[in-house]
């Protein structure tokens, strides 16, 4: 028999000040196999749950239901209290008086008499509910980190320092990302590079990470703490257990006219090429789609040339599958380029660059050794232009969001080019300046104040050509609006920060979900920052949207210790609110005919084929199977179930009838 | 009528198949099918205008399934069933062999699925004139009218099944409506209940139903049920584009999603 009890919550006066809690209390204290109710100014507090755990214990309850708010905070406080009070914690139901009644109506008798209803039927529900046991899953104790970029270093190295395996992949020749493109830093001007190899000759020897570069993620099966991941190794075309890295091969290369990639198009490389001289690893790959070899089907003057034998022309991609326990996102970004500029001429003038460009122009290992000297000539600017906002917060580009990086970025790219050029001119046309962060106003301030940049608030319409300068046309909108003309010898657009590419395809394959930009998504924008929706995938970076250096490596540690305190435990433990396929006795074993319509729609690929064999091995059924470590318990395969052989633990089909009887059935 | 027993002697004679499902003529001038065995017995195939029944619900029969491979007469409906049941693993390619029969009355060889998926493509594969004139004009009632027209339809209705049993589409070992725990559609006839149950069963079929029409022909008190289905065939054809059966990898159209969905039925 069953003997239930009723928890009915003031909340403080959020439910009290429109439902007649006292009179709740007492009605339903009426209602058959009710062995108590009460009510309680706040139920979730120490008092309030002393008085729950004392009543399931003095009435010998076999469930209860707390009438209270929203069971997206307190369920599991509730569900808590009655376990320590020896009640299975599933036997504990919440009626939501708070969002579904109190917060919705007005003060009066109809108000009173729905919260009745709402308990009422949760009552008739907890009645048939069964006592579920949690289920556990193991944990693989390995980490994947995709992308080696600052904010993929540092989640590997944070997550190696706690002891554990990790995996990192670079779909790159070499680890480094954009932050190894970087001439200086702001808001402190020390040069990127020597922060940054330091930490790339650290993952490379760490014991507990292995690098695979110029490597990507092919497919990703399994749930968190169990996932299986493929690995496309693409062929390097050389040994690496052979090579020395000498860099005999990429001085002899007949083919060197193509434009190189760390340079931003601004110098060349050969077709067999380490990215640059601290690449990690330090071993060259041989880029197929230039080789002469591959095209045209002899030359091997690498071959020759190589002192240690180490070049494969045939070496095939390898595919690696590993397992592993959790995985942090760390791709970042790109910025954009030439074609998405018309009016600023980009692309067009070769005096019109971007900011990455800008950037390896003044560093002192780029295709000018540091000296800022005008592509199309080679000659020193001595007026230039810094177009912040080139795309960002433009819906008319469709980018309405802040870069966030730009501001500060085109203040160093100022100071620097001043730094070099004394007598030289810089001009920022800006929108607003965003300085937020530690020093990073007082910088903005040294650029306009010590190294006098000339700050124009407006943007810019277009930029032409004439004579062999570049017009600049503006607006200054802090002189009323006036229109503003620019000679410049270089401008340099501060352009937008997007998603990196093949951001989407990556999002597919691991099943993460993404915004509309194509930037990862946050499981919750203010308390989940670092979590994906998908259990056990962690974000780091400039993936989930444009971020500086600081930002990047803080997200990248908070996520290292996401995986930290996942691999802290050697089981999982998971709700078991999840779908189960029925099963009955041979020869039915089940009523799932195997149309696998389920499999389809299920969001979290949780859906098994389980195969049912007689003595000779041969399969006589094939059904529907839940993987209970990856359902989330969302119900979708139970809504599109023909033959009702899916039902949801917690929520089953006879409890759902149960609840709308209970409602339909005058009490 | 010669080639088709002539085909189906010798898929038996090779033991390409164990039985053949065919037609044949049965008492006062109707047809009934017929599953041969034994290759002297193909002499009784028949096929004409008459053979119009959906021979596809018995491929999926353990009855049938017990015999071993499957030769199968058929016609467009039933081409298409066929490709339905295999996209929804109900049967496997490598049991079944198709004895197409061609709108004119002609004998198909079909290689493989892939051949028969080329013949289908190029047929005409939306509602039956005739029923697509009965649902154009139920169309023109107004709501009130409609639901009226149904009602009356529906009370006739004696559950006993009959649309459900001569559909291949409906192939659960347990029909929802026998799941009793919980009940939610009733047993007993009543006009509520024989309303819940002829939405379900056309909701089960939406974006499947391939429009033979069979369900309807079997009733033996004459609801037009086939129309509901039907119905859906043009809902599933002007939402998503897509007919069902044309081949046999394809997911359904209510769990799937694609970018260029229309989606005004969203409201």
């Amino acid at each position: 028999m069953a003997r239930i009890g009723v928890f009915i919550c003031h909340c403080g006066e959020n439910i009290s000040a429109t439902v007649d809690c006292g009179r709740v209390a007492e009605t339903i204290g009426k209602l058959k196999h009710v062995a108590y109710s009460t009510e309680y100014k706040y139920m979730c507090s120490d008092p309030g749950q002393t008085l729950i755990k004392d009543a399931i214990k003095e009435y010998k309850l076999t469930g209860i239901v707390v009438s209270a708010c929203s069971p997206r905070m307190h369920e599991p406080t509730f569900r808590k209290a009655a376990a320590e009070a020896g009640l299975n914690p599933y036997l504990c139901e919440m009626a939501n008086l708070r969002e579904h009644c109190s917060w919705v109506h007005e003060k009066n008798d109809m108000t009173t008499e729905k919260a009745i209803d709402i308990v009422r039927i949760l009552v008739e529900k907890v009645k048939i509910n069964n006592a579920l046991l949690p289920i556990k899953v193991p944990v693989t104790k390995t980490a994947l980190v995709i992308g080696g970029g600052i904010a993929g270093i540092q989640s590997a190295l944070d997550i190696a320092n706690t002891g554990h395996k990790v995996i990192l992949v670079e779909r790159s020749p070499s680890i480094g990302g954009h932050m190894s493109q970087l001439s200086e830093t702001f808001p402190t001007l020390d040069c990127s590079q020597c922060i940054l190899t330091p930490r790339m000759v650290e993952v490379a020897q760490h014991p507990n990470i292995t690098l695979y570069t110029y490597s990507e993620v092919e497919s990703l099966d399994g749930f968190i703490g169990n996932f299986t991941v493929k690995i496309r190794k693409k062929a390097r075309s050389i040994d690496e257990k052979d090579c020395t890295g000498c860099g005999l091969c990429t001085t002899k290369c007949p083919q060197k006219k193509i434009p190189n990639e760390f340079e931003e198009g601004m110098g060349f490389r050969p077709a067999i090429y380490t990215p640059f001289p601290q690449a990690v690893p330090n071993k060259p790959v041989i880029d197929r789609e230039h080789c002469t070899y591959y095209i045209k089907g002899k030359c091997k003057v690498c071959e020759i040339v190589c002192p240690t034998k180490a070049i494969r022309f045939d070496q095939p991609d390898q595919i690696l599958e590993i397992q592993i326990g959790a995985i942090v996102i760390a791709t970042g970004f790109d910025i954009k380029r030439t074609d998405f500029f018309p009016e600023y001429g980009f692309g067009k003038y070769k005096d019109v660059i971007d900011g990455l460009q800008f950037e390896r122009l003044a560093s002192a290992s780029g295709p000018t050794g540091g000296a800022i000297l005008r592509p199309s000539d080679g000659v020193v600017p001595k007026n230039i232009v810094f177009v912040a906002c080139a795309g960002s917060r433009d819906p008319a580009k469709g980018i309405a969001y802040c870069s966030k990086i730009c501001c500060m970025y085109t203040a160093k790219h100022a100071m620097l080019y001043k730094h070099k050029v004394h007598e030289g001119k810089a001009h920022v046309f800006y929108m607003d300046i965003r300085s937020a962060g530690k020093n990073y106003d007082e910088f903005v301030r040294r650029a306009i104040e010590e190294d006098y940049v000339n700050y124009i608030r407006g943007r810019v319409s277009t930029i032409y050509e004439c004579d062999g300068k570049l017009i600049v046309k503006g607006v200054d909108t802090l002189l009323g609006a006036q229109p503003l003309e620019i000679v410049a010898d270089m401008v340099v657009l501060a352009t937008a920060g997007v998603a990196n590419s093949g951001a989407e395809e990556l999002a597919q394959k691991l099943h993460v979900s993404y915004d509309s930009h194509k930037f990862f998504a946050e499981a919750h924008p203010k308390l989940k920052p670092v979590e994906t929706n998908t259990a056990g995938i962690f974000l780091a970076g400039a993936c989930q949207n444009p971020k500086d250096i600081p930002d990047s490596v803080s997200q990248a540690s908070g996520a290292a210790v996401k995986v930290a305190a996942l691999f802290s435990q050697n089981e999982l433990t998971r709700e078991p609110l999840v779908a189960f396929v029925n099963r009955c006795s041979p020869p039915l074993y089940s009523t799932c005919v195997g149309c696998f319509l389920c499999q389809s729609v299920c969001p979290y690929q949780a859906i098994e084929r389980e195969e049912f064999k007689n003595r000779d091995g041969k399969t006589i059924k094939t059904v529907a199977k839940i993987n209970e470590g990856l359902c989330q318990g969302c119900g979708t395969c139970v809504a599109l179930c023909r033959s009702k052989s899916i039902d949801l633990h917690g929520y089953t089909n006879n409890q759902m009838y149960t609840e709308v009887m209970a409602l339909l059935n005058v009490y | 009528m010669h080639n088709l027993i002539l085909k189906a002697k010798e898929l038996l004679e090779n033991k390409i198949v164990s039985v053949i499902i065919g037609f044949e003529t049965g008492s006062s001038g109707k047809v009934r099918p017929v599953f041969i065995t034994d290759s002297n017995k193909a002499d009784s195939l028949i096929f004409d205008e008459r053979c119009i029944q959906n021979l596809a619900v018995y491929l999926t029969k353990k009855e049938v399934k017990q015999f071993g491979k499957m030769g199968i007469v058929a016609t467009l409906p039933i081409m298409r069933s066929i490709m339905v049941l295999i996209s929804e693993q109900q049967l496997s390619p490598e049991n079944v062999v198709v004895l197409g029969i061609s709108g004119d009355g002609e004998v198909l060889d079909f290689a493989d699925i892939t051949v028969m998926q080329h013949y289908i493509e190029k047929c005409e594969l939306g509602n039956p004139a005739k029923e697509q004139d009965m649902l154009a004009t139920l169309n023109r009632l107004n709501m009130q009218e409609k639901f009226e027209f149904w009602q009356k339809e529906f009370s006739k209705c004696i559950k006993c099944y009959a649309c459900r049993q001569s559909c291949p589409m409906c192939y659960c070992t347990r029909c929802a409506v026998e799941c009793n725990q919980p009940q939610w559609i009733p047993v007993q006839s009543n006009n509520l209940g024989n309303m819940e149950w002829h939405i379900l069963r056309a909701m089960h079929l939406a974006g499947r139903c391939i429009s033979c029409g069979e369900c309807g022909r079997a009733c033996p008190v004459g609801i037009p049920c086939h129309l509901l289905t039907m119905h859906l065939v043009d809902q599933a054809q002007s939402y998503f584009g897509v007919y069902a059966g044309i081949s046999d990898k394809m997911s359904s159209v209510l769990s799937t999603y694609a970018p260029n969905d229309k989606e005004s039925f969203i409201i």
